[in-house]
């Protein structure tokens, strides 16, 4: 298979040492969708935690106490499933839009994209334009210079305290966290996290930047293996830009022998990775669309037809046939809509209460004083419910016998476990086999939706 | 390769840092969701640690553990001098 020519990784300058690049200012239609995304995006990141849901904090990963809140329901650490299964779907998501359409994640959604694009937005309004930028960083320090670095990196670093904040205010609620931060008494791991990831952001978004997607990001790397002649790249139409060459508007390209491109180099300054889109489809593009937006604008401008640089496939550039609804995107689809709505479905009629059952391991079973056989056991029951329940506890056998509780109603507040002994006492001559099935019943008092069950088995000697 | 012409350079050493960071909070993710902190550190009796504590001690255990065999894989991948003789 034709696979896209991926240049291998440039020896040069590895993290360290390399070239800044200064993404020129771009306007246009791709553009104008990645400002929505990142602003949607990031709007949701900063306002989610603000969001109450019934007096709580409606997105709470509150790991010190184990519990997951998202708006009404509750996840537990033995929920972990769903967040597996969440897991498979955005994997199969990732799959399914690369094949489909290329790199729209890292243009448009990708969080490294969109942080950096605010970084990039406010270094443009503290330092001024692409030029003003490069003459700025090659002139001595002067007091002028020094003001818009200071100040450029005060509003950077205040930004990611923002963002370090916000993130760990999904973790710990963040009335209280804002509160012990003000009053000087949030703990130290707390703070750990704040400056970490603070400093993680001023790291990714102001300094390094397209070097993350180029080197650290392990979707990067493997997105080729994904692509095929059909899916959407962006690509410089050579045949038509060819020769390319300066010339004055108005004259016939023709007569010139040149090609569309007028080789302003327009495309390889607005490109956040600093390439040249017209040296072919390159494993540093992250799909964003920036060369394509410019470039239209100078062939309006040239009065030229536009999609000079476009969102293409191979195929089209090799003047085959797009084909959309090829197997591993019909496929990637199918299973997308099975997992999501199979996750949606048990979501919906998940019930959120759980009863466990161990048998007491001391010993297997006991006689009493009076000759009848006793197991003992450990009913677990864990409510999940948002409101504290009074359940009734139940239990059936195929024997005759007599469950003893303590107390037949139980109550357990909300998001808590209580522990419950129950005993089980039989005539070993109604006892049929050594080990018995045994199942435990428990409901709610307030809601008969919510019950479930739970097997055990009974033991007992080998019958006469 | 200029990996090996420089043992501490930066590219190297994020090679070992950044793929460790990943697998370590996976790591972490998995085992804290089997296993409470706070049990742990009941049993080992190390003293009082919040779970949050937990968690982030946690963390770094398993990103030196990813760390250590990130490095080793980085050494073994130069060539054997016997090998080069
Ligand atoms: S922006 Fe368009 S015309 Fe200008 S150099 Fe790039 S491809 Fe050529
Ligand atoms: S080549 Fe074009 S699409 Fe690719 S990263 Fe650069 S500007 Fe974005």
């Amino acid at each position: 298979m034709d696979k896209p020519v991926l240049q291998d990784d440039q020896d040069s300058g590895f993290y360290a040492k390399h070239k800044k690049v200064y993404p020129r200012e771009v306007h246009g239609l791709f553009a104008s969708l990645r400002v929505i995304g990142v602003t949607v995006l990031l709007g949701f990141y900063y306002f989610v935690p603000w969001m109450y849901w019934n007096g709580k904090q409606a997105v709470l990963f509150d790991l010190p106490n184990r519990r997951f809140y998202i708006f009404d329901w509750t996840f537990w650490p033995q929920d972990f499933f769903y967040l597996a299964i969440l897991l498979i779907i955005a994997a199969v998501a990732l799959f399914f839009f690369t094949a489909l359409a290329g790199r729209v994640w890292c243009g448009y959604a990708c969080p490294q994209t969109a942080w950096t694009e605010v970084f990039l937005w406010i270094e443009r309004k503290v330092e001024g334009s692409r030029n003003k930028q490069i003459k700025l960083d090659k002139a001595p320090l002067t007091r002028y210079k020094l003001s818009r670095k200071v100040l450029k990196h005060f509003i950077w670093i205040s930004f990611s305290a923002w963002t370090g904040f916000t993130f760990v205010a999904y973790f710990t609620p963040v009335d209280q966290l804002a509160s012990s931060i003000w009053n000087l008494t949030l703990g130290p791991w707390e703070w750990f996290w704040i400056v970490f990831y603070s400093f993680a952001t001023y790291g990714n978004a102001g300094w390094m930047r397209e070097q993350v997607c180029i080197y650290m990001c392990p979707y990067a790397r493997f997105q080729s293996a994904m692509f095929d002649n059909n899916t959407l790249v962006i690509s410089y139409d050579s045949v038509r830009g060819e020769p390319r060459g300066s010339r004055k508007k108005g004259i016939d390209p023709k007569s010139k022998n040149l090609g569309a491109c007028v080789d302003c180099t327009l495309c390889v300054q607005v490109c956040p990775t600093g390439i040249d889109i017209r040296q072919g489809l390159q494993y540093q593009c992250i799909g964003c669309a920036a060369c394509v937006d410019v470039c239209n604008e100078v062939m309006d401008k040239m009065g030229y037809s536009k999609n000079l640089v476009k969102y293409t496939t191979l195929n089209a550039l090799d003047n085959i046939k797009t084909n959309v609804f090829r197997p591993r995107v019909v496929v990637y689809f199918v299973l997308l809509i099975a997992l999501t709505s199979g996750l949606l479905y048990s979501m919906a009629t998940r019930i959120p209460l759980e009863l466990d059952v161990v048998r007491d391991r001391n010993a297997l079973y006991r006689t009493t004083p009076l000759g009848y056989i006793e197991n003992i056991y450990t009913l677990k029951i864990a409510n999940k419910d948002l409101q504290d329940h009074t359940y009734v506890i139940t239990m059936t056998a195929p024997f005759k016998s007599t469950f003893i509780l303590r107390d037949k109603q139980v109550k357990v507040s909300a998001n808590l476990t209580t522990n419950v002994s129950a005993r089980i006492q039989a005539d070993p001559v109604d006892i049929k086999a050594m080990s018995e099935k045994i199942e435990f019943q428990i409901v709610s008092i307030n809601n008969p939706e919510l019950n479930t069950t739970a097997k055990a088995v009974f033991l007992g000697p080998k019958p006469k | 390769m200029s990996i090996n012409k420089f043992p501490f350079s930066a590219q190297r050493i994020i090679s070992i840092l950044w793929p460790s960071f990943l697998t370590a909070g996976l790591a972490t993710i998995l085992f804290f969701t089997a296993f409470d902190p706070q049990l742990i550190v009941a049993v080992s009796g190390f003293g009082e640690v919040s779970r949050l504590g937990g968690y982030s001690i946690g963390f770094f255990l398993f990103w030196l553990l990813t760390a250590s065999s990130c490095s080793l894989t980085c050494f073994f991948q130069r060539p054997c001098p016997n090998a080069t003789e």
